[in-house]
């Protein structure tokens, strides 16, 4: 019996106006599994996160996640399925501190109610290490911020996780410290899908990657394979004269 | 004094009023209970992000429909005073499902438009209605006894009140936050937007027809300019913004201190309050943007003496 992935997409399209963003695209994703999309900015990533989790509608194409269709469902409702994200540039709830945002994806991703929302939450913080969880969201740094925006998405114990350039706007001790964060999740068996524009991250941490060039995928497999194509070092470097 | 007990205070001076003051402090009073209950509910919908004109209609609307199962149908007043506020929230859920996919700006002026709807309707069904000159019920509530008056509107703003606060502890207080602040972020959180958003336009709707029923009942007349004033869509707003929004002190204190600051300024200069009163609410909203509560509360807490108040009133 052949295994269902986790997540996949058949033919995906999205087009604005005249743009066609995602053109074409199939990728599986296996359950457990830590996948990597990069590809140079416009290349679509976040377009691909934003039509798998629900913010906007495929012009095209299917989202299959446990089999089942979903490209149909709402965004709360693929979060209520096991499906959550980060943002690449960080939206924190403003009027909550860190601890009560971490708290919204447990008490409405999960369904959990207040006392399980706050208990669920403080194991976060710990996990995560997040010391400062009782500081309102405008006294934290970059680095908490994102920690926060990962606190959340993981408050809803989701199955399926994606990270929206987790390290974008990092330093290189905050970046190190960040990877670290990811590695925990690796270890609670949390499907993820890191989309990144640094090559870096993306080596340091998935076992299998696709390259995303003008909304459609230019190679796959290991890091080392698709950083030896030839068609990435152009997408990345641009053609030799 | 502690925080509790001068809230006991303040509830016990408040509901033993009829038994010292005359007939005119009860009815500033009244007006008092009837604007604070608006400005709650008007704020308990700007929780969610969406600052919604339609108070005065969904008013008029339980008032008219009170005043004419009791007229038409014989219905009894208090009885009518529920399905006022009934038969605004059915129409606030009716309508929800087309204006709350308005966001901003286009969901403020569509419900402000419909407030205009709901009186012209009414105006132009005459035999139903009494039109343009409104309909006088055969006896005012309680027929007419002050001090009754005072303690069921004085009841209905404690209920209003303890609405708000169970709001601002519940789960769904976290909901329509989450939406206020990032509704991407929230619906990819797991919150049905939508669903909140209908919960609390019915929500705040029904209360604002059940007020409007009781003040039909209680002056026994409604008529479509009265009725349908922008005065209970301005007066609650500026008492909310006044006070401090997003919390349930603030529509409290907002709606006592404009209420009381209206009446006096009323006294003093019977031609030309208006502009003081206006200049004032101009001047808070300027200089305390986070509203009277909030301010002093911060005053409080640099003082030493309250710690964290400014988040405490957040909270309340």
């Amino acid at each position: 019996m052949q295994t269902v992935p986790l997540l996949e997409t058949r033919n995906l399209e999205r087009r604005f106006g005249g743009l066609l963003a995602v053109k074409e695209l199939s990728f599986s994703v296996g359950r457990g599994e830590i996948l990597g999309i990069i590809g140079p900015n416009g290349a679509g990533k976040t377009t691909v996160i934003n039509l798998v989790a629900g913010i906007i509608p495929p012009t095209g194409g299917q989202i299959l996640f446990k089999g089942q269709r979903v490209d149909h469902l709402p965004a709360h409702a693929r979060s209520h399925l096991g499906i959550a994200r980060t943002f690449q540039n960080v939206r924190p709830l403003e009027d909550f501190t860190a601890l009560e945002n971490i708290m919204v994806g447990a008490l409405f991703g999960r369904g959990q109610n207040l006392a399980q929302a706050r208990a669920t939450a403080l194991e976060i913080c710990e996990l995560i290490d997040l010391p400062h969880y009782d500081r309102p969201v405008d006294n934290l740094t970059v680095l908490d911020l994102k920690k926060v925006e990962i606190g959340r998405a993981l408050a809803a114990q989701p199955d399926l996780l994606f990270l929206d350039e987790l390290m974008a706007g990092l330093n290189a001790d905050e970046t190190r410290e960040m990877i670290a964060v990811v590695r925990q999740l690796q270890r609670r068996e949390i499907t993820i899908v890191v989309v990144e524009h640094i090559m870096a991250v993306v080596k340091e941490l998935t076992e299998r990657c696709i390259v995303l060039d003008g909304g459609t995928i230019i190679a796959q497999g290991s890091y080392a394979e698709v950083a030896a194509n030839e068609r990435v070092i152009e997408a990345y470097l641009g053609k030799e004269a | 004094m502690g925080k509790k007990a001068m809230i006991i205070v303040c509830i016990l001076v408040a509901a033993s009023l009829p038994l010292y003051a005359g007939p005119y402090f009860l009815s500033v009073f009244n007006t008092i209970f009837v604007y604070m209950s608006l400005s709650l509910t008007w704020d308990m919908m700007l929780r969610t992000g969406q600052l919604s004109y339609g108070t005065a209609g969904l008013f008029g609307l339980g008032a008219y429909s009170s005043a004419l199962l009791v007229a038409k149908a014989g219905v009894h007043p208090l009885l009518s005073i529920v399905l006022g506020g009934l038969f605004a929230g059915v129409v606030a859920f009716l309508l929800g499902f087309a204006v709350l996919r308005l966001r901003k700006i286009y969901f403020s002026i569509t419900t402000l438009a419909l407030t205009s709807v709901f009186a012209v309707v009414i105006r132009n069904l005459p035999r139903l209605t009494g039109g343009a000159s409104g309909m006088v019920l055969p006896s005012a509530l309680f027929s007419g006894d002050a001090a009754k008056n005072y303690w069921m509107v004085f009841a209905l703003a404690l209920g209003v009140i303890g609405i708000s606060l169970w709001l601002s502890r519940s789960k769904t207080h976290y909901a329509i936050n989450a939406i206020r602040n990032d509704e991407i972020a929230a619906r990819s959180s797991g919150v049905d937007v939508f669903k909140y958003l209908l919960f609390m336009f019915v929500l705040t709707s029904s209360i604002q027809g059940v007020i409007g029923a009781f003040y039909a009942q209680q002056y026994a007349f409604v008529q479509p300019e009265a009725t349908f004033s922008m005065n209970f869509l301005l007066l609650p707003l500026a008492m909310a913004l006044v006070g401090g929004v997003y919390s349930t002190s603030g529509p409290v204190v907002g709606a006592v201190v404009l209420g009381v600051v209206s009446e006096y300024l009323k006294l003093i200069m019977p031609y030309g309050h208006l502009v003081v009163y206006g200049l004032i609410i101009v001047l808070v909203v300027l200089f305390m943007p986070r509203g009277l509560t909030r301010f002093v509360a911060r005053q409080l807490a640099r003082r030493g003496r309250v710690g964290g108040a400014d988040r405490a009133a957040l909270g309340n």
